[in-house]
């Protein structure tokens, strides 16, 4: 399977999306915004999820 | 050094001395991150396998191996390393160098010992006291004689490096000292100018008031003489990732280091600025006038400059790497950047929460927001994005470096080493996120059970529950990173009959020392500089102390820490207040 | 793709010396840095000053 990244990246691109999910949550409540366990969880596996799909979705005919 | 042959190679001998250095190094990480799991656990509630009362024994346990043990021990390793490797020769002799090492690891297991000792009844010895050892607080002897004869060991080996680079300077008159050589000479004397206030604090009252010597102390001279100590010893943590950042991570990147002579004046700027500032620890102490922690404070924010210079520094010569990989772009190039190298990665990655987590330092360092936060879970936040990721993890990512050059042994599990940076990358940020947090709405630190009866604490986000649970979940994933480290450090170990990938060599820095002023590396004025700073800072703070309080204090009993005594322990203490508010 | 073949080499493919190489990417970044320190004491700001009710004043 062909990557459009390098593994290596990709895992750190995910470490990154947790960081920024805990992040974000503290960030948004204080603007008001409390977003629930729950829904943090959903938000960080759609993250997630739409990254991995973005990875391994074949890119394009070309290169 | 022949170029392609390792360290090992070149230098069998220290490269065992290093070795051995490391491996003190790594056992304390292991018993220090299983204490560590242990309070993460316990504090919330989530699973106690000790009885409340053992919290301190566990905790002191956790500060002692990991900030005192841990650190120090790699970071002798290190600076033997770079010492011997930039100035291309070997100790002026051996024997000596063995014998500061045999001095540490005596204190260390002496100090070990006297902690270890309170699990049990049987052995009549414990010393409870937490890292920092405030007194009234008392201590077996033990552990203050260990203390001390770990620095003395400390002493001798930085004595060692001049004595290096002394004999080098004597073959190669008039030239630079070799940048990782500066580094290393810089720090040290940092680490002279400071440990002297510990080491009083030690022989002239702790020890012998702990031995019986004499009666009493001045907690509040103490507790000075220790920030003196404790706020330099956090750059001693700090500056070998420093060195390692400057030294390893342009060439990991596939550059060079972007500029020699801002190197130095950076560690310039620690030697000078570190030691004025420790009265920030003790913003809420009574006893010190606001006058004097209000320079504490202005001399902290001056200690930004270096750590901002360092910044810029390392990100140039990263990108410098980055371009000649190809990258391109404003933030492009740092997917140029060779993310699957774990040393690589774990260095990037701890810089990173550093930068961020210096951010919280600001925050202690502001004299009146520090009462917000000051003995709230935020400050252990703020000690594991400090030295538990930007030192501790740079130090693991080297240590992926460093010790298949150490070895002659290729790394074991390149791909699990990454993982395992980016492990603790999460579980910290899982951790102190909570901690931070938690800290704010005033959850304590240093304590077994954070809980009270009919007292909510208001949360901004979630509820304190959840900030437990964060704070478990990041304590399990550091604990699972830090044992899958050391696994892979023991099977690199035992991986004979390989080489390591890389040949160990470091490239020349693209701005070279001939560029900056020769005056730079004129060590003794840096000294003099530095003491009359220390002596503006501090003589006047400490000599109201002691107008105050006298030398050895206003008949300050010891509290034993024996928990079994509490009620000892209760009407010790209110006799001590009586006596000083008397 | 020829991105991360170059990955795989870890030999740099081209020098580059001190007076061509112009840092824009650090300074883009470390501005990104300021922008979010900026973020960060405006947080603490609201924390410690507005979010907090003042100390009771007790009333003996
Ligand atoms: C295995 C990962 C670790 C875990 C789960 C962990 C957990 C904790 C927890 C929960 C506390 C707060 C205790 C309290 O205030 O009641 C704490 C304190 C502390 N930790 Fe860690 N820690 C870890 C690694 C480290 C590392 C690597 C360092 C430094 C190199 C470090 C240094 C400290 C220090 C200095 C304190 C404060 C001790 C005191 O208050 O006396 N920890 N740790
Ligand atoms: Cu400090």
């Amino acid at each position: 399977m062909r990557l459009r990244t390098s593994p290596a990246k990709l895992l750190v691109l995910v470490a990154l999306c947790l960081v920024v999910l805990v992040e974000l949550r503290t960030a948004l409540a204080f603007v008001g915004v409390s977003l629930s366990i729950g829904a943090t969880v959903a938000v960080g596996v759609a993250a997630i999820a739409a990254l991995l799909l973005w990875a391994v979705r074949p890119a394009g005919s070309g290169e | 050094m022949p170029n392609g042959a390792t360290f090992a190679d070149a230098y069998p001998t220290q490269a065992r001395h290093i070795r051995a250095a490391f491996w003190a190094s790594f056992l304390s990480l292991g018993v220090g991150a299983f204490f560590g799991l242990i309070q993460a656990l316990h504090r919330t509630d989530i699973l106690r396998v000790i009885e409340s009362q053992t919290y301190y024994t566990v905790l002191t346990a956790h500060g002692v191996f990991l900030v005192i043990s841990f650190t120090i021990f790699f970071l002798v390793g290190v600076f033997q390393w770079a010492v011997t490797d930039s100035l291309e020769r070997p100790p002026v002799d051996m024997r000596f160098t063995w014998g500061w090492y045999g001095l540490m690891s005596l204190g260390a297991s002496l100090t070990a010992f006297a902690i270890l000792a309170g699990f049990t009844d049987s052995i009549d010895v414990r010393a409870n006291v937490l890292f920092t050892f405030y007194a009234p607080l008392q201590a077996h002897p033990l552990f203050y004689v260990g203390l001390v004869v770990f620095v003395v060991g400390t002493w001798l080996a930085g004595a060692d490096w001049f004595r290096s680079w002394l004999a080098w300077k004597g073959d190669n008159p008039g030239e630079r000292i070799p940048l990782p050589t500066f580094m290393v000479l810089t720090t040290m004397i940092m680490w002279y100018i400071s440990s002297i206030g510990v080491a009083v604090a030690i022989l002239a009252f702790i020890l012998p008031w702990s031995l019986e010597l004499t009666g009493s102390l001045n907690p509040t001279l103490t507790r000075t003489l220790f920030w003196y100590f404790g706020h330099p010893v956090v750059y001693f943590w700090l500056l070998p990732a420093y060195l390692l950042w400057y030294i390893l991570l342009p060439k990991l990147a596939g550059g060079r280091l972007f500029s020699d002579p801002l190197a130095r004046v950076v560690f310039i700027l620690f030697v000078l600025l570190s030691t004025p500032v420790g009265i920030h620890h003790q913003y809420l102490d009574p006893g010190i006038s606001e006058g004097f922690k209000f320079i504490a404070m202005t001399n902290t924010m001056f200690l930004l400059l270096p750590s901002l210079l360092t910044a810029f520094t390392i990100i140039a010569s990263m990108e410098h790497g980055a371009r000649q990989r190809g990258g391109e772009g404003y933030f492009n190039w740092l997917t140029a950047l060779p993310w699957r190298d774990p040393a690589f990665t774990g260095m990037a990655l701890a810089g990173m929460v550093f930068a961020f987590g210096g951010f919280t330092g600001i925050v202690n360092a502001g004299m009146n927001i520090n009462y917000l936060v000051h003995n709230t879970l935020w400050v252990p936040g703020h000690i594991h994005t400090q030295v538990g990721t930007a030192a501790a993890l740079t130090f693991m990512a080297g240590a992926y470096w460093l010790v298949p050059q150490l070895t002659g042994n290729r790394l074991v599990g390149r791909g699990l080493a990454l993982v395992q940076v980016v492990l603790w990358f999460v579980g910290i940020v899982f951790m102190t996120n909570s901690m931070y947090r938690g800290g704010l709405v005033g959850i304590p630190r240093r304590t077994a059970e954070p809980q009270y009866e009919g007292f909510e604490y208001e949360v901004a986000a979630g509820s304190v529950g959840e900030l437990n649970a964060q704070l478990a979940i990041g304590g399990t994933i550091l604990f699972v990173s830090a044992m899958l480290f050391l696994a892979l450090m023991v099977l690199t170990a035992f991986n004979g009959g390989t080489e390591p990938i890389d040949d160990g060599s470091i490239p020349p820095a693209l701005s070279g020392p001939e560029d900056s002023p020769a005056v730079l590396d004129n060590l003794k004025l840096w000294v003099a500089i530095a003491a009359v700073l220390v002596v503006i800072a501090y003589s006047f703070p400490l000599a109201s102390i002691v107008s105050r309080g006298g030398l050895f204090g206003p008949d300050i009993g010891p509290i034993p820490v024996a928990i079994d005594a509490a009620s000892t322990v209760a009407r010790t203490a209110l006799e001590a207040v009586s006596a000083v508010v008397r | 793709m020829s991105n991360v073949a170059r990955q795989e080499d870890p030999a740099s493919v081209e020098r580059i010396e001190h007076d061509e190489f112009d840092p824009v990417g650090t300074l883009a970044l470390i501005a990104f840095y300021f922008a979010v320190l900026v973020l960060l004491w405006l947080f603490t700001y609201f924390v410690e000053f507005l979010g907090n009710v003042p100390t009771p004043v007790v009333v003996a």
